[in-house]
């Protein structure tokens, strides 16, 4: 369980670890952030990079500052450090209690939010928290800079709309004025989740006025499930809407089994944290008024 | 019941009261070195200039091994050696193997013409280092031939299944039907038979560090030095010495913490043999130490994979007169024990109760697998769940109460020692005392009432009661008497101890075998040596005997350690107090037989200003021999070699296995557990252990035995299984899949003690290394059956993972579950 041999570079600079990706591209070149996923991989020689670009020395990219009503954390900042963040607790709640489920202490205090993102496991927290709160990723190349949508960014198990030539500097986030709730199953605390739930809610009146709900474990990306937040967008806040939101948002879900659970179990699970997660955000916003 | 004629239990000892050490919960005396990092595991101990070995995996189940291309890797800058399965079977003959028959299923350290399971060894490479060795192995070319695997162990044994082993002719490996007792009159007298089909998977122990070993052969002498955290047969290393070719008395093996075993460590050769070898071939030292891969895939320590189909016959009132079992076992593809596993079976097949009658049948099935070693229970505690399961399905079926039949059943105090129909004997146990303090402790009646509540409030708590049986200092018979043609007389499984009290009268304890396995060798050796010179257990010092020279040792396995060591120390105890009563007597010119022992020294009797202590006896054998008559010799030294207390040979029809494991623990667990139905979730709300493994050495130590092996239990019942597919790809090679119960899976235990000392053991101890384990897989599946009882749902096979769980509740009718 060792990595084959590979060059390492320390650039101090985004444009540095841009070129150093660019000129080593040939090289299978990849970037390494908190080293939680990608030197797992490497010593299972399952990822054989011929050049690791580490971002560590980088100056400006380990801050978390809110700007214009967002949330922005850069692509070192550790999972711990945005667990413990004021600025998070405020401007992204969601994020917050999803950091309390990603692996152990531990791995959180090297591993990077962005660096989660960035790998896209399909199990894995910090992407179906992005997903649900419409997030951008910044981008950049050797062309500059670029914004893509969370919606755009997962394309499939492992696999995203960022360039081999690009690095993830940083993620942003939009407060959601309303409740939140994080719910996960998993097989024992600390795995990845078998199903893992995030929503967003916002209540006028008693009415459900806007909500975003996301999962993970349900597909080969997270997923957005927009049909449980049309089917109880407009209701009475109560479990007759989040039935029809738990009914919706399940309807038509054909996930791939595996160890963990298979496909029927998957969805049953799915069905529990939903509920859950539906109950909880529906309490928090109904306190915050 | 006929009688049997058996032969004489040995004498039945009065243990001494008032102990000082034996019973005192104290800190153990190798914590200071393990949380201090100077415990000195294998790995600490390579040092530079050691090459080392990595080994190529098979990616196959069961492939035919067309050909092997090794001249990259060993071009590679770096590698000194790649040696092939071909190349090794000229270097080394098969590995130590306990089972039947070994030449028609020939197990090696490297796969030869076939490899037979996904992690099988196919090449090692030698290197500067662990990476280059693995570079090395990217650049070796086998080309395979792939044939049909094996997986289910049933379908293995069908006519026309592909074979794992072309010698042996077909998959079983060994096959016997047992009776003892009177099976089918039982089964005539029977009101009701009771029968199910139940299922365990196979899961193993985890340590923290894999198994390793560092090889150091001196061509100019041609001995071969090794450190190893395996190997408790210490008397048996003759097998190594024969497998590597080189004479026992050149080979030095010296212990090395375990870092955890669990039973996985026990007598694993592979890769001491793999250092071995190639340490002779390069003429260096070379360490092999499993990375976490090779260890779950190639260990040959998973635990047992059974099937059974069970009838139990029972009375109207709640009898149970006659057990019949059936049981397949998946071995994987070599079978180095043997079915000793089913050996401790039939040590206490028949549990706590009064059951008359046994037939055991056992098919030992070979399949595409990593095979079978031991792990905490050794086949123990799946008989252990196997009858559990039957006992409560019983009190289903007659409406009785789980408590109330086993009450029923129980054998009472006054019948021990009690003779079970295999054969072994119970030496003694108050299964009553056990239970009453386990619903006591674990409030068996709030949380019954707890349970009324909850299920009118749609939830499904459940309570889980068992009794089971803790057996303990195991006799080798259980490896041989499957056979009617006996190998050997009664084996007598020794353990050995020197004391030196040196001229200050400082103890110095010499232990024989492994070293730390988590069964505390240190503190109990301590304890006992305190206990019987009243000195206090941290100063007495402790060291390791090499096997060159060293006296008679089998090591740790089968809870043994603690008994055996115990009379060991008592019998050196004795020959030093033998001969510091006579030197005292000399010192102090008054008849040996006028002095007592008292408070670390020999005080005449009634006369307490006149005494020698220890010290001022050492001193005098140690500088000033003169002073003494001529046939005393210099020095304060003695060696006990400490026998099996109580073994018996096998009837010869096998009608009766004889007493192979005679020290009989008991306890009762009874953990309270909440099913999410929607989910298949289990999570623990508490727990409650009792344990009888009579008399209490360091209440502390055994008390950490009984949470850890419960953990164990908790991820054999809940999450630990090594899943094999149907190709036989193993898809748990990995801490990713392979589930483990972690800290926060764990509940606090409530742990309660109750002793019934041995009759038959120093102090009246029993061994209980693996109790928590051969108990908690059955406690919480009966809570999990208990508390879905209102489905009707009952499940039959661990672990119980949420998709088992939710397939038996789907099955039940509750489709989507939940409110």
């Amino acid at each position: 369980m060792k990595p084959p041999p590979f060059r390492y570079s320390s650039p101090t600079t985004v444009a540095d670890a841009v070129a150093l990706l660019a000129e080593h591209a040939a090289d299978d070149a990849r970037v390494l952030a908190g080293g939680q996923s990608l030197v797992p991989l490497m010593n299972f020689r399952l990822a054989q990079p011929g050049h690791v670009i580490d971002l560590r020395r980088v100056a400006g990219l380990d801050t978390i500052r809110l700007a214009g009503g967002e949330l922005v954390i850069g692509a070192m900042v550790r999972q711990a450090t945005a667990e413990r963040s004021p600025e998070v607790a405020l401007a992204a709640p969601l994020l917050a209690e999803a950091l309390g489920h990603v692996a152990h202490p531990p791995i959180r205090n090297s591993g990077t939010v962005v660096g989660s993102i960035a790998h896209a496991d399909p199990a894995a927290e910090l992407p179906a928290v992005a997903l649900a709160m419409d997030a951008e990723l910044t981008a950049v190349g050797p062309g500059g800079e670029r914004r893509i949508t969370a919606a755009d960014f997962f394309q499939g198990p492992f696999t995203t709309a960022l360039g081999a030539d690009e690095i993830l500097t940083e993620v942003r986030f939009r407060s959601f004025p309303g409740g939140h709730a994080f719910v996960e199953f998993s097989r024992t605390h600390g795995n990845f989740a078998v199903v893992a739930v995030a929503v967003l809610v916002a209540l006028a009146d008693g009415r459900i006025t806007r909500s975003a709900i996301a999962a993970s474990g349900l597909g080969g990306t997270p997923l957005r499930l927009t049909a449980a937040e049309q089917a109880w967008e407009g209701s009475t806040a109560g479990s007759a809407a989040i039935d029809a939101a738990v009914d919706a948002g399940t309807a038509g879900l054909d996930p791939a089994g595996d160890l963990h659970a298979g496909s029927a179990t998957r969805i049953d699970i799915a069905r529990s944290c939903l509920r859950e997660a539906l109950e909880r955000a529906t309490e928090r916003a109904l306190d915050r008024r | 019941m006929t009688t049997t004629a058996r032969p004489p239990a040995p004498p039945v000892r009065s243990h001494p009261e008032n102990r000082k050490w034996v019973g005192k919960s104290i800190r153990r005396v190798e914590d200071p070195k393990f949380l201090r990092g100077r415990g000195g595991y294998i790995a600490d101990l390579v040092r530079p200039g050691t090459l080392h070995a990595a080994v190529l995996r098979s990616p196959h189940a069961h492939a035919r091994i067309v050909s092997i291309d090794t001249d990259a890797a060993a071009a590679l800058d770096g590698v000194y050696a790649v040696v092939t399965g071909a190349q090794a079977a000229e270097l080394t003959e098969p590995l130590p193997d306990f089972g039947p028959d070994p030449a028609k299923h020939t197990w090696r350290c490297l796969a030869v013409d076939k490899v037979r399971y996904v992690g099988e060894g196919v090449a090692v490479v030698v290197a500067d280092d662990r990476y280059l060795a693995e570079d090395a192995l990217a650049l070796i070319d086998v080309d395979y031939d792939p044939l049909p695997p094996v997986v289910d162990p049933e379908r293995a044994l069908d006519a026309g299944a592909p074979l794992v082993h072309e010698a042996l002719g077909s998959n079983l490996a060994y096959e016997r039907t047992f009776d003892f007792g009177d099976v089918d009159a039982d089964f005539a007298a029977a009101d009701l038979v009771v029968r199910d089909r139940l299922r365990w998977h196979r899961s193993g122990g985890q340590p923290l560090e894999t198994v390793g070993a560092i090889a150091d052969f001196d061509p100019s002498t041609g001995q071969l030095t090794a450190h190893t955290n395996s190997l408790s047969f210490t008397s048996y290393l003759f097998m190594v010495a024969n497998t590597l070719r080189i004479p026992a008395n050149k080979l030095d093996i010296h212990q090395v913490p375990a870092g955890g075993s669990f039973g996985s460590k026990l007598f694993v050769t592979k890769p001491l043999v793999l250092a071995a070898m190639c340490s002779r071939l390069v003429g260096r030292p070379v360490v092999y130490l499993e990375d976490r891969v090779d260890n779950i895939s190639n260990c040959d320590h998973h635990g047992s994979d059974r099937v059974y189909d069970v009838r139990l016959a029972v009375t109207r009132d709640g009898r149970i007169r006659g057990i019949d079992i059936d049981t397949v076992d998946d071995y994987g593809a070599y079978i180095q024990f043997g079915v000793g596993h089913h050996g401790n079976a039939l040590a206490q097949v028949t549990g706590p109760y009064t059951i008359d009658s046994v037939r055991y049948r056992v098919r030992a099935a070979l399949t595409n697998k990593n095979q079978q070693g031991a792990y905490r229970g050794f086949g123990s505690e799946v008989n252990n769940w196997m009858l559990e399961q039957m006992v409560d399905k019983a009190a289903r079926e007659l409406g009785m109460d789980p408590v109330q039949i086993r009450r029923r059943n129980f054998i009472r105090p006054d019948q021990f020692p009690y003779f079970i129909p295999t054969g072994n004997v119970y030496d003694s146990g108050n299964y009553d005392a056990v239970l009453d303090q386990a619903l006591e402790i674990g409030e068996y009646d709030r949380w019954r009432a707890e349970q009324t509540q909850a299920r009118e409030e749609g939830r499904y708590l459940g309570v889980g009661l068992i009794a089971a049986q803790e057996r303990s200092v195991f006799s080798a018979t259980e490896f041989w008497f499957w056979f009617d043609e006996p190998g050997a007389p009664v084996t007598s499984m020794p353990e050995s101890v020197t004391l030196n009290v040196d001229a200050t009268g400082g103890i110095t304890a010499t232990l024989y075998s492994c070293a730390f396995w988590g069964n505390s060798p240190e503190t109990m050796v301590a304890q006992l040596v305190a206990e019987e010179f009243d000195c206090d257990p941290h100063d007495v010092s402790i060291i390791y005997h090499g096997s060159q020279g060293g006296l008679p040792a089998t090591g740790p396995g089968g809870s043994r350690t603690t008994v055996m060591l115990a009379g060991a120390v008592e019998g050196a105890s004795a020959k030093i107090k033998r001969k510091a009563r006579r030197a005292a007597s000399e010192l102090m010119e008054v008849d040996p037989d006028d002095l007592e022992w008292f408070d670390g020294g020999y005080q005449v009797r009634g006369v307490p200003e006149q005494r020698k202590t220890l010290g001022d006896i050492a001193i005098a054998l140690h500088l000033f021999k003169h002073s003494f008559p001529e046939d005393v010799e210099s020095g304060l030294e003695e060696s006990q070699v400490f026998d099996h207390p109580y073994t018996t040979m096998p009837s010869a029809d096998r009608k009766d296995l004889g007493v192979f494991y005679p020290f009989m623990g008991h306890a009762c667990h009874v953990p309270v557990v909440e099913v999410d139905i929607a989910t298949g979730e289990v999570r623990i709300l508490a727990y409650a252990a009792v344990h009888d493994c009579g008399t209490l050495v360091n209440p502390r130590s055994l008390a950490g035995h009984i949470v850890g092996g419960t953990a164990q239990g908790i991820g054999t019942a809940l999450y630990e299984e090594f899943v094999y597919d149907d190709t036989g790809q193993l898809i748990t090679s990995s801490f990713l899949d392979y589930s483990i119960p972690t800290a926060m899976e764990v509940p606090h235990l409530r742990i309660g003690h109750v002793e019934t000392p041995s009759p038959y053991t120093p102090h009246g101890i029993k061994g209980g290394g693996e109790g928590g384990r051969m108990m908690a897989p059955a406690a919480l599946n009966a809570a999990v059956n208990d508390a879905l009882a209102p489905l009707g749902v009952r499940v039959t096979e661990l672990p119980m993972t949420p998709d088992r769980l939710r397939a038996a509740i789907r099955a039940a009718g509750v489709v989507t579950g939940g409110r």
